[in-house]
């Protein structure tokens, strides 16, 4: 897993899902899976393997974090970079989600022009030693 | 006001004479033959004075009055005793027997009369007073609030109504003689200490927020705590919290995807959009953005007015924190072709103020982005640190278009630009700096849009210094570090100039650039500094100028310089004029050094 070529993102906003698709699969270049949900996520991971995924915070029935712990406890998933997406912007609330076990916060309204590049790093220092 | 008086005599004539005098003079009277008449009436009429004679069989009037006093416990009844008897013994002993006053017989009137308006004054006094108390008690049944009143001890002595449902920790209600530590867990002085508590409650535990007052009587002292119910107050701002949440979420999820979807249009990344159509999609975008701008500046607004904003406040040093908020704002500065100029934060690492490290952060992006966002390409915006008497200060100056005068004062007002149509808040969301007034405030600051002379703008903030809290005792900055050369210029673009052209002769000697007199007498001036550099231009009478600075200068070389400044005017003064110094970097160098090695520069080698 010397490139970052697959990202994987779960976002409960089709419109939003669209815009992040397009940045990553058009602008970026990357093979991208989008997710709607938590729970559709966690059934399709292991087959798709992501390098990297993008994950919303506020989704229905699994939020963000709990997808994130979730996703954690799947061997496959250790060490893979988790990044989360959230329109909350104090500096308490990003702490908070860092806390969480995320590897990067991208916070809304982002660029879609340099959202596949503004990723790269947190997947370059993301990857754990089980990675 | 007219009394009602008890006439107390075993005499009839005597009796009834002092009646007719008692209602001549205006008042009521009422007549009793015997000490035990006199008991029994005082029971029915609850008169307002006695006048008692102390010759009567049976009963004295001494023993009356012990009587009368164990009846009227309650109130006060002046009772004046009269006698026939010559000499003042008996009616000594009629006032150590709790008479408060004596009439010799026969009683003259005009003594009578003076003594009933004054007793009459005394009672309306006596009566106002009770109805207050009365009063203060009714209100203080009446508020929901427990409100407790404790001794120096910390043990309570009062309770109101309110009060009577506290219990302490084991659920017993609290009484009189109760301790602090057992009504509320905490020792006396910690309570005093205390904003909030946990108090208990006969239906289970309450946050309290904590009203205290300490007041003295007969030099004692005493406390009294309001207990304020915060139950539902935390209930409805946690609901409140909630809803902006869900409001910030819902308002930002469909700019989201607009503002993705025409970053994408204009970027190109769904083919390149028509030429025509490019200046379109850009004026969505930067609406859009604005949009965004006002949904977290309205949050922001609502989260300090509500104060539900929670400041972690420590003191620290300020320089730190400008370089951080300098490197944050770097990026914005240079793409806007804009330099930042820090001066004091090297000079003054120890100046320290009580600051929310990420408020004061937030504080000063605000600034500097307004600044640099006013700025035209290729002017600087300057950051200076200072030390007014008491305070530590932070002004940001830029060269853009500058401040109405007459909107100075609105400036920090929301929406101010509203109808002010000012063309430094174009894009903005005419909160930033009601916002950034708001946070400096709520951290004890003030914010002041500064007077400047010359084009800009300059904003400054300022934090008293933290209780006891000296100038700097940085050994290297208590005295001028090296060998100082203060520079004094009013024109900051003068003192970068100089700064840089002086910047070669470090580390044997370092440029400290200030703006004005006053400016450097603030500084770290236990030693003078090796050489003063003046301009005075701008710095009102050049000659007051010229002697402040040979004072501070304190026998060291001064150098003038400047367009408000010749030879003559130099010789006038008697100091040396430096002409060079307009003429370029090499000039001035070679003229400080020379300044520098000279006989009365030369007791500066002992300094560091």
């Amino acid at each position: 897993m010397s490139e970052l070529r697959r990202a994987m993102c779960v976002e409960d906003d089709d419109d939003i899902r669209l815009i992040i698709e397009f940045s990553l699969a058009t602008v970026g270049g990357y093979e991208v899976l989008a997710c709607a949900s938590g729970r559709s996520a966690l059934a399709q991971v292991e087959a798709f393997r992501p390098d990297l995924v993008l994950l919303d915070v506020m989704m229905p029935d699994l939020s963000g974090p709990q997808t994130l712990a979730a996703l954690r406890q799947l061997p496959a998933m250790q060490g893979v970079p988790v990044v989360f997406m959230t329109a909350k912007a104090l500096p308490d609330e990003l702490e908070d989600l860092l806390q969480h076990g995320a590897t990067g916060v991208i916070v809304k309204p982002f660029d879609p022009m340099t959202l596949a590049q503004d990723i790269r790093p947190y997947w370059e220092h993301g990857r754990g030693p089980g990675a | 006001m007219s009394l009602q008086v008890l006439v107390v005599d075993d005499v009839l004539e005597s009796r009834r004479a002092l009646c007719a005098l008692v209602t001549e003079l205006g008042h009521a009277a009422i007549g009793a033959d015997s000490g035990a008449a006199a008991l029994a009436l005082l029971q029915r009429h609850r008169p307002d004075l006695v006048l008692l004679d102390l010759l009567m069989p049976d009963m004295d009037g001494f023993a009356v009055t012990r009587r009368m006093r164990e009846q009227t416990a309650d109130r006060w009844l002046p009772v004046i005793v009269t006698s026939s008897l010559e000499g003042e013994p008996h009616f000594i002993h009629a006032l150590e027997n709790g008479a408060d006053d004596y009439l010799q017989r026969p009683v003259s009137p005009g003594l009578l009369q003076a003594k009933l308006r004054h007793y009459a004054g005394v009672l309306a006094l006596q009566s106002r007073l009770a109805t207050l108390a009365q009063r203060q008690r009714d209100i203080l049944g009446n508020i929901l609030d427990p409100v407790v009143t404790l001794d120096a001890a910390g043990c309570v002595s009062e309770l109101n109504q309110a009060a009577l449902a506290l219990t302490d920790a084991q659920g017993r209600a609290l009484a009189p003689g109760v301790s602090c530590d057992a009504a509320f867990g905490l020792p006396l002085a910690e309570l005093l200490g205390r904003r909030r508590l946990t108090a208990q409650r006969v239906s289970g535990a309450f946050p309290a927020e904590l009203g205290l007052s300490q007041w003295h009587d007969d030099g004692r002292t005493h406390y009294t705590l309001v207990l304020r119910d915060l139950t539902e107050q935390q209930q409805v701002e946690r609901m409140k919290d909630e809803f902006l949440a869900t409001v910030s979420h819902e308002l930002r999820t469909p700019l989201t995807s607009v503002l993705g979807a025409l970053g994408l249009l204009a970027g190109g990344a769904a083919g390149a959009l028509p030429a025509a159509a490019r200046p379109l999609a850009e004026v969505a975008r930067r609406n859009g953005e604005r949009l965004g701008r006002l949904i977290d500046d309205v949050l922001e607004l609502t989260k300090i007015e509500g104060d539900r904003l929670v400041l972690h406040a420590r003191t620290q040093p300020l320089a730190p924190l400008l370089r951080e908020a300098l490197a944050a704002n770097q990026g914005y500065a240079e793409r806007a072709g804009v330099r930042l100029v820090a001066e004091g934060v090297d000079a003054l690492p120890q100046l320290q103020a009580s600051l929310d490290t990420d408020r004061f952060l937030q504080v000063m992006a605000n600034l500097l982005s307004n600044a640099i966002k006013h700025s035209p390409a290729g002017e600087a915006v300057q950051v200076v640190l200072d030390a007014p008497p008491g305070a530590a200060r932070v002004t940001v100056r830029d060269r853009g278009p500058g401040v109405d005068p007459a909107f100075r004062a609105r400036m920090f007002e929301k929406f101010s630009q509203a109808d002010g149509g000012d063309r430094r808040m174009q894009g903005g969301t005419g909160l930033g700096l009601h916002i950034t007034r708001l946070l400096v405030e709520r951290m004890g600051g003030r914010i002041a849009a500064d007077e400047v002379t010359g084009p800009g703008a300059a904003f400054s903030v300022s934090f008293a210094l933290p209780d006891g809290a000296a100038l700097p005792a940085d050994p290297l900055h208590t005295t001028r570090a090296v060998r100082t050369v203060l520079h004094i210029d009013a024109d900051f673009e003068a003192r970068e100039r100089v700064a840089r052209w002086l910047a070669p002769l470090a580390p044997h000697c370092v440029v400290e650039g200030v703006a004005s007199l006053a400016q450097a007498q603030a500084g770290p001036a236990q030693d003078a500094p090796a050489l003063c550099l003046g301009n005075p231009q701008a710095q009102g009478s050049a000659d007051a100028f010229c002697s402040a600075l040979r004072r501070l200068a304190a026998g060291r070389p001064v150098l003038l310089y400047g367009d408000s400044v010749d030879q003559a005017f130099c010789d006038r003064v008697g100091l040396p004029w430096l002409s060079p110094a307009r003429s370029g970097a090499d000039a001035l160098r070679a003229a400080v050094q020379q300044a520098l090695a000279a006989p009365d520069a030369s007791e500066m080698k002992g300094t560091r």
